[in-house]
């Protein structure tokens, strides 16, 4: 593991907590930076709401994305064990994971995916979600990974209870309410998006992400000028073509 | 798994009380229930209105009442900013300065009615903007998070017995919620925004399109959407009525 891309990586997570803070950028972040300092395939990140269902909120790939709800739809699967048992959970080998998960195991293997480590979000006494880290080959997660997973898991979670919610008497319940609603306003202007342009959806997510970055625009805002039509499916595309660089 | 649970104590609970008046499940029922169960004086529900900023939908007691119509007639209040898009606003102590320069017109008549401590919870998809849930005490203090957890409870299910009943879907006592559980696909959202610019039409107009097309062809919501993400199922103007 590089040491130096690590310390960056908090570096780099510390700085969005402040001013402008965007959660579902944040999330999209940590995932993305876990996939590439961790060595692992793909990560995935999944919060409860106020009825203690998980939700899907950022993952790496669209096909863990698509395996994360796969879960969520059969109530079958390691990361729902992880939140429910608010332990760590893990599995070397998902070929020979059928007896434990009838049908999440052959999902996971017709992804591409062996090897499953999910680990939960925990916030004192309460289990808020579970992040779970996927690998291509069947292999037993070295000890320092998992870690430096969990560290990362903790910076998500205090990502959620940042200082400037209790500032405005927020609590973590509310947040956690804005965030899935924030999620799902994404996908309200991912849609907006596909059709727009005849794209699909993880490539109307692209297109948005790319763009908040090049413009230092937050994610949800641009998502909300999406969907009210302030911003349009044309302006994204040509000015994230001709986005200067900075 | 507790939190589940305490959905479904909040759901019987909603559920018997409409029982024991004989009336189907409403948002009314939801407000008396909230009232009864949550240390609060009174509980409101308003819509964004068309043409009103607001429209009250049920209050309990004579205070949330005429607090609701206190923000409409002066334009200015908590109630009005959620509805507006902010996020919830949880009000310790309307007479702490910070509210009475926030709402200089609201804050001191909110108080002379008899209120010191407001919750006002968005009820919203995403964009979709439906309306709040707006929780009235006759004493400053704050709610403690589990009757804050159970607040918004209530409000995502006044969200879908306000969609129901604009769908003209009626509940009664005993049946479960489960079948709205699909609603947390992505799909939903997706195929709400494609929908929305197929028409040319607001998410929220969207979104009742959607549901009113599965609740036509009696077929589940997510179904539906995943064939409008898929491109087996357009909308088209022919069918707007």
């Amino acid at each position: 593991m590089n040491d130096e891309r690590l310390a960056q990586t908090f570096v780099e997570l510390a700085d969005t907590l402040v001013d402008e803070f965007d959660l579902v950028e944040f999330l999209h972040i940590l995932v993305d930076r876990c996939v590439e300092l961790l060595d692992v395939s793909a990560a995935g990140l999944m919060l409860a709401d106020s009825r203690g269902r998980l939700q899907v909120m950022a993952s790496s790939s669209e096909n863990i994305r698509l395996l994360e709800l796969f879960q969520l739809q059969n109530d079958d699967g390691p990361c729902l064990d992880c939140y429910r048992a608010g332990e760590p959970v893990d599995h070397p080998d998902l070929a020979t994971a059928e007896d434990r998960w009838p049908r999440f195991a052959p999902a996971a293997a017709g992804a591409g995916f062996r090897t499953v480590h999910a680990l939960p979000m925990r916030l004192r006494a309460q289990i808020i979600g579970a992040f779970n880290l996927f690998h291509a080959d069947p292999c037993q997660l070295d000890r320092s990974v998992t870690q430096i997973g969990q560290a990362m898991v903790d910076v998500a979670t205090i990502g959620l209870i940042q200082e400037r919610s209790l500032r405005r008497n927020e609590t973590l319940i509310d947040q956690l309410q804005t965030a899935l609603n924030s999620r799902v306003l994404l996908e309200q202007a991912k849609g907006v998006l596909a059709e727009r342009h005849g794209i699909n959806p993880g490539e109307a997510f692209t297109l948005l992400r790319n763009y908040a970055r090049r413009n230092h625009h937050r994610l949800t805002q641009l998502a909300a000028a999406v969907v009210d039509g302030s911003t349009t499916a044309a302006e994204l595309l040509s000015t994230s073509a001709a986005a200067p660089p900075d | 798994m507790t939190e589940a649970s305490q959905v479904d104590r909040i759901w019987d609970a909603i559920t018997a009380h409409a029982g024991a008046l004989g009336v189907p499940v409403s948002v009314h029922t939801l407000c008396q229930t909230a009232a009864d169960g949550l240390p609060v004086t009174g509980v409101a529900v308003a819509m964004s209105g068309s043409f009103l900023v607001s429209e009250l939908i049920c209050a309990t007691g004579p205070l949330s009442r005429q607090l609701e119509e206190l923000q409409l007639t002066i334009g200015e209040g908590p109630t009005l900013e959620v509805l507006a898009g902010t996020g919830a606003i949880l009000i310790e102590d309307l007479d702490a300065p910070a509210y009475q320069a926030r709402w200089p017109l609201f804050a001191p008549q909110a108080i002379d009615i008899g209120a010191r401590a407001m919750f006002v919870l968005p009820l919203r998809i995403g964009a979709i903007r439906g309306g709040v849930l707006a929780l009235y005490v006759d004493r400053p203090g704050r709610l403690g998070a589990k009757d804050l957890a159970a607040a918004w409870v209530y409000s995502e299910l006044a969200l879908e017995l306000l969609l129901d009943e604009q769908d003209g879907i009626v509940t009664q006592e005993g049946q479960s919620t489960s079948y709205r559980h699909s609603e947390t696909r992505p799909e939903v959202h997706q195929a709400t925004g494609m929908i929305s610019v197929q028409l040319g039409i607001s998410v929220g107009d969207a979104f009742t399109r959607l549901r009113a097309r599965a609740f036509a062809d009696d077929r589940p919501l997510s179904e539906v959407a995943i064939d409008v993400v898929a491109r087996r199922i357009r909308f088209d103007h022919e069918d707007t009525r």
